[in-house]
């Protein structure tokens, strides 16, 4: 009885603290469950935004709401391990090191991006700093409740923490050639730099923790003890060091990626995704034996020197060689056919459907260590699935329905054209079109201390203390 | 003789015109300014009586054809039997409305802005600026670069503010505030009180670290938990030095040091809803004491804003109308608002026109629903005051109209403007009603305040009278031919 009060109570606190949790039976759909096959002709019963029951003709609880999907195909909602969506400000492009600053501060609400992600599928995003920084600041798990207005209510609460590593060329044109003649350029300008800067701040961080545990050891018996001086970034740095961080690295080449694993290897970090990694097919067995996993694009490379060379082939040979893959978008784009790009893999490199859709699902979910959470269809898993018109990686696919936490977040054919939250009262009608259609790798319209910067031009600040009216 | 009658003739007119203006200036000056300026002939009289006005004593108490007297800066007497002092300087109030004086709760009257708009030169490490670089000054005494003679001044007394809580201009931390009365010939005249509070806003240093809110949010934190453990450092020091390192000293870490012991509130700018989110988030991390001001389109924060209890100052701006909205007239654009349909499903291709005029009213809405902020808070029962901090005096009054227009009562815009900020700043004894006892600044209007048709007659800021013209109708102004100057 007092179990059960108990049970009652953390159901509460669990529906309150989240809040958005709601009930449906979905009813004969093919279930693609990514773990446990597919199912044919299956109702699948999400209660408090739990999946609690899959099956035939199950009992329907009184009131709750049904959904026909006779003849279409219900997955778990995608995830995307690489997303620049619903945020503010990517790069805190000011420092090499930036380890301190986290996106959980600067996640937007009110970003349509949102919605057209969960137009194609999309429930979870791995919202990230930008790739200015050797190390980038924290990233933040995010599910896809588009309407919340409060930041906070976007978290995916339990999600781990991690943080953003970059390489190559993006850091050393960040910071060591600065402008047209590298003035004010410092470290790093090379390959060799990047790694020495992840070497310092490893060994910083290293240090701190050493002064913080001698300080709390020393502090036991002597109350006089002098605690270190306050460090946020170095603290970040040996939270990585004490596991309690996962990395997701921005990286393109062999010889980078075989690089970072080295420094890993040599502080002991074991959580290490590559992100990008067109070069990763190269260096696949080396990957499997550190148990490091890589995130990646399906065919798109050539967009700069440093990623020339690639393959459509790189994600099937990474998972051969035993490389838990993801696709990623990195682009509120790519982020609306995230199911496409699955098939692309397929496409070229003949894994099964299972395999294909396990990129954008299970594996991305277990990159950002949520697989107990999302990314299957099982029971105890949270009610986050998307409903198609036909097999998701059929080119003909589209995505009717989308739901997170049992709760219906997109229709296709009941939600109104114009989905914004919030409208800018003054702007002219022009200037929305500039709000990002088609390919765009240049994270979001908010960019800081970026693109512009990378190029030498002057940037404008959007933090300008521009005030209504 | 001849010749000397003969220059006397020739510079006749000239110098007859010299006496005169001597003359003049013998007598004149000392009739206007003298009592002003001369430090040992006193003003003729220190009191003034302002008769048979209608007095709004607080937001919601008025009385009818009362009299107000005022001596020495101080209001001695209100009512409608208030005894008017032989001494007293008679000014007739028939007609006439008597308010408190405005108090600002946040503003930058008095400070000009620096250039400061350029991006950094010479800086050797971008990733490692120095504190002035990074825009982190909080020790700057705001009382440091008050002008008295900045054109703010003038303007925002003119409409009807004699108080203000002002801030330095600048990024991150541009350092501490005063209050300070909207009159005296230098900046100590001015200043009522220093150190009031701590201003922080979440914009970046230009080019150098931290250059994003989410790097203003990290560095804040940082600031704050290493002075923390500095006050500890200093504490162990104090008492007993012997046998331990001086601790680290910098005047950034200390001015921290008065906000962390609670005796220092911050009050933290937010241009967004966003903004605000975050400063309540750094303030359930660190604890200390904060006013939210600014908030424009806030609307989605009222419940959080006031779970948290920390009070806030709206801004007085308002957004400007799109340009297309101002093309159109007022009926037409209650026609569009009404035509408008939150569950449009038209293809673009079949129907452009009804899909834009759907934005256009969208747009309204969204537009409405920053006029409506104040009002929101008021239905919500959380009190707040008004910051003109970044909003331009000549849009202030209709600013304020608009407010009203939407919603929010006159008596509850008239608390904002002066007992909620007084008793924000801790002024409620000497500011925000006109009592017995309180500082003699007051508003004289034409009429309501808040009308159009209205102007503000007389400004009274510690007692020191300011006279204001009725401001040119457009008629007027046409029939002069002023209008094309």
């Amino acid at each position: 009885m007092k179990n059960k009060l108990f049970v009652a109570a953390l159901g509460l606190i669990l529906t309150t603290q989240i809040g958005f949790a709601q009930d449906v039976l979905i009813r004969h759909a093919t279930v693609l469950t990514i773990t446990k096959g597919t199912l044919p002709d299956t109702d699948v019963l999400i209660r408090d935004g739990i999946i609690t029951e899959i099956g035939t003709n199950l009992r329907a609880p009184r009131g709750i709401e049904e959904v026909d999907a006779t003849g279409k195909f219900l997955m778990p909602g995608i995830i995307d391990a690489h997303s620049h969506i619903a945020l503010t400000s990517i790069n805190e492009g000011s420092s090499p090191v930036s380890a301190e600053v986290t996106m959980e501060d600067v996640i937007d609400p009110y970003d349509i991006g949102i919605y057209r992600a969960l137009a194609g599928g999309v429930t979870t995003s791995h919202t990230m700093h930008g790739s200015a920084n050797v190390i980038g600041g924290q990233n933040e798990t995010i599910k896809h409740r588009y309407g919340k207005r409060d930041p906070d209510e976007l978290r995916f609460v339990g999600a781990p923490r991690t943080i953003k590593f970059a390489l190559g060329e993006n850091p050393t044109r960040s910071h060591g050639r600065r402008g047209s003649q590298g003035g004010g350029g410092i470290v790093p300008a090379t390959r060799m730099g990047v790694e020495q800067v992840l070497r310092s701040s490893f060994e910083n961080g290293k240090r701190y923790m050493e002064a913080w545990d001698a300080y709390n050891q020393a502090v036991k018996t002597n109350p006089r003890a002098v605690s270190p001086e306050y460090n946020d970034r170095l603290e970040v740095m040996a939270d990585i060091l004490r596991g309690d961080i996962l990395v997701h690295c921005h990286s393109y080449r062999a010889d980078e990626i075989a690089m970072l694993l080295r420094v890993l290897k040599d502080f002991g970090v074991t959580k290490i995704t590559f992100q990008h990694a067109n070069e990763a097919f190269k260096v696949a067995p080396e990957l499997a034996e550190f148990g490091a996993t890589a995130s990646v694009f399906a065919d798109w490379w050539s967009y700069k020197m440093e990623v020339y060379y690639s393959t459509a082939y790189n994600a099937a040979i990474l998972m051969r060689n035993g490389v838990l893959t993801s696709i990623n978008s990195d682009s509120r784009e790519f982020i609306r056919h995230l199911y496409h790009e699955a098939a692309k893999s397929q496409r070229y490199g003949g894994l099964s459907d299972d395999e294909s859709l396990s990129m954008i699902t299970i594996n991305p979910a277990t990159q950002l260590g949520i697989q107990d959470r999302v990314g299957s269809i099982e029971i105890g898993k949270d009610g986050d699935v998307v409903l198609y018109d036909s097999h998701p990686l059929s080119v003909y696919a589209i995505p009717m329905q989308t739901y997170v936490d049992g709760k219906k977040y997109f229709d296709r054919l009941t939600d109104p054209d114009d989905m914004r939250i919030q409208v800018n009262p003054t702007a002219s009608f022009n200037s929305y079109e500039t709000q990002i259609t088609g390919k765009d790798h240049f994270h979001g319209e908010n960019e800081i201390l970026d693109f512009e910067d990378l190029f030498g031009v002057e940037f404008e600040s959007t933090t300008s203390t521009s005030k209504s009216n | 003789m001849k010749g000397l009658l003969r220059t006397r003739k020739r510079i006749g007119i000239p110098v007859r015109i010299l006496l005169v203006v001597f003359t003049l200036s013998l007598v004149l000056p000392q009739a206007s300014f003298g009592q002003k300026n001369s430090p040992d002939i006193p003003k003729v009289s220190n009191v003034v009586a302002i008769q048979g006005a209608t007095v709004v004593v607080s937001p919601g108490n008025t009385i009818e054809d009362a009299t107000v007297v005022f001596r020495n800066g101080v209001i001695e007497a209100v009512g409608k039997r208030a005894t008017v002092p032989y001494d007293a300087e008679i000014l007739d109030g028939k007609g006439l409305t008597v308010y408190a004086g405005f108090i600002d709760a946040m503003s930058q009257i008095g400070v000009p802005a620096p250039d400061n708009n350029a991006p950094q030169q010479n800086v050797a490490d971008r990733s490692n600026p120095t504190f002035d670089q990074a825009g982190i000054t909080p020790q700057l005494d705001v009382r440091s670069v008050l002008m008295p003679s900045d054109s703010s001044v003038y303007a925002f007394r003119k409409l009807g503010f004699t108080t203000a809580h002002v801030v330095p201009q600048g990024r991150m931390l541009p350092g501490t505030s005063a209050i300070i009365l909207l009159s005296g010939d230098d900046a100590d005249a001015m200043v009522l009180r220093g150190d009031q509070s701590m201003f922080f806003q979440f914009a970046g240093a230009r080019g150098v670290y931290p250059g994003t809110p989410m790097g203003v949010m990290a560095k804040f934190r940082r600031l704050y938990i290493e002075s923390d453990r500095r006050i500890r450092l200093n504490e162990m020091y104090r008492q007993n030095p012997a046998g331990m390192s001086r601790p680290p000293s910098d005047v950034v870490h200390e001015a921290f040091f008065p906000v962390i012991t609670q005796n220092r509130p911050v009050f933290v700018f937010t241009q967004n809803a966003l903004e605000v989110h975050r400063a309540l988030t750094l303030k359930s991390e660190l604890k200390f004491n904060m006013v939210l001001t600014g908030l424009s389109n806030g609307f989605d924060t009222i419940e959080k804003v006031k779970a948290s209890g920390v009070p806030v100052a709206l801004t007085l701006g308002v957004p400007a109308k799109p340009e297309w909205a101002a093309k159109v007239k007022a009926d037409s654009l209650e026609q569009i608002l009404a035509s408008f349909n939150d569950d449009t499903r038209t293809a673009t291709f079949k129907d452009i026109e009804a899909e834009k005029r759907n934005l256009e009213a969208k747009q309204l809405i969204s537009r409405k629903q920053y006029l409506a902020l104040p009002s929101q808070f008021a239905a919500a029962s959380v009190p707040f005051s008004f910051t003109s901090f970044g909003v331009k005096a000549d849009d202030v009054a209709s600013n304020l109209r608009e407010y009203t227009a939407a919603g929010l009562s006159k008596v509850q815009a008239l608390a904002a403007l002066t007992t909620t900020p007084a008793g924000l700043l801790g002024l409620s004894a000497s500011m925000g009603s006109v009592e017995v006892g309180k500082m003699a600044n007051l508003v004289v209007s034409s009429g309501d305040v808040f009308e159009e048709s209205s102007f503000v007659q007389f400004v009274f800021v510690n007692g020191q009278k300011f006279e204001y013209e009725r401001p040119k109708s457009k008629e007027e102004s046409a029939s002069n031919g002023s209008k094309g100057q």
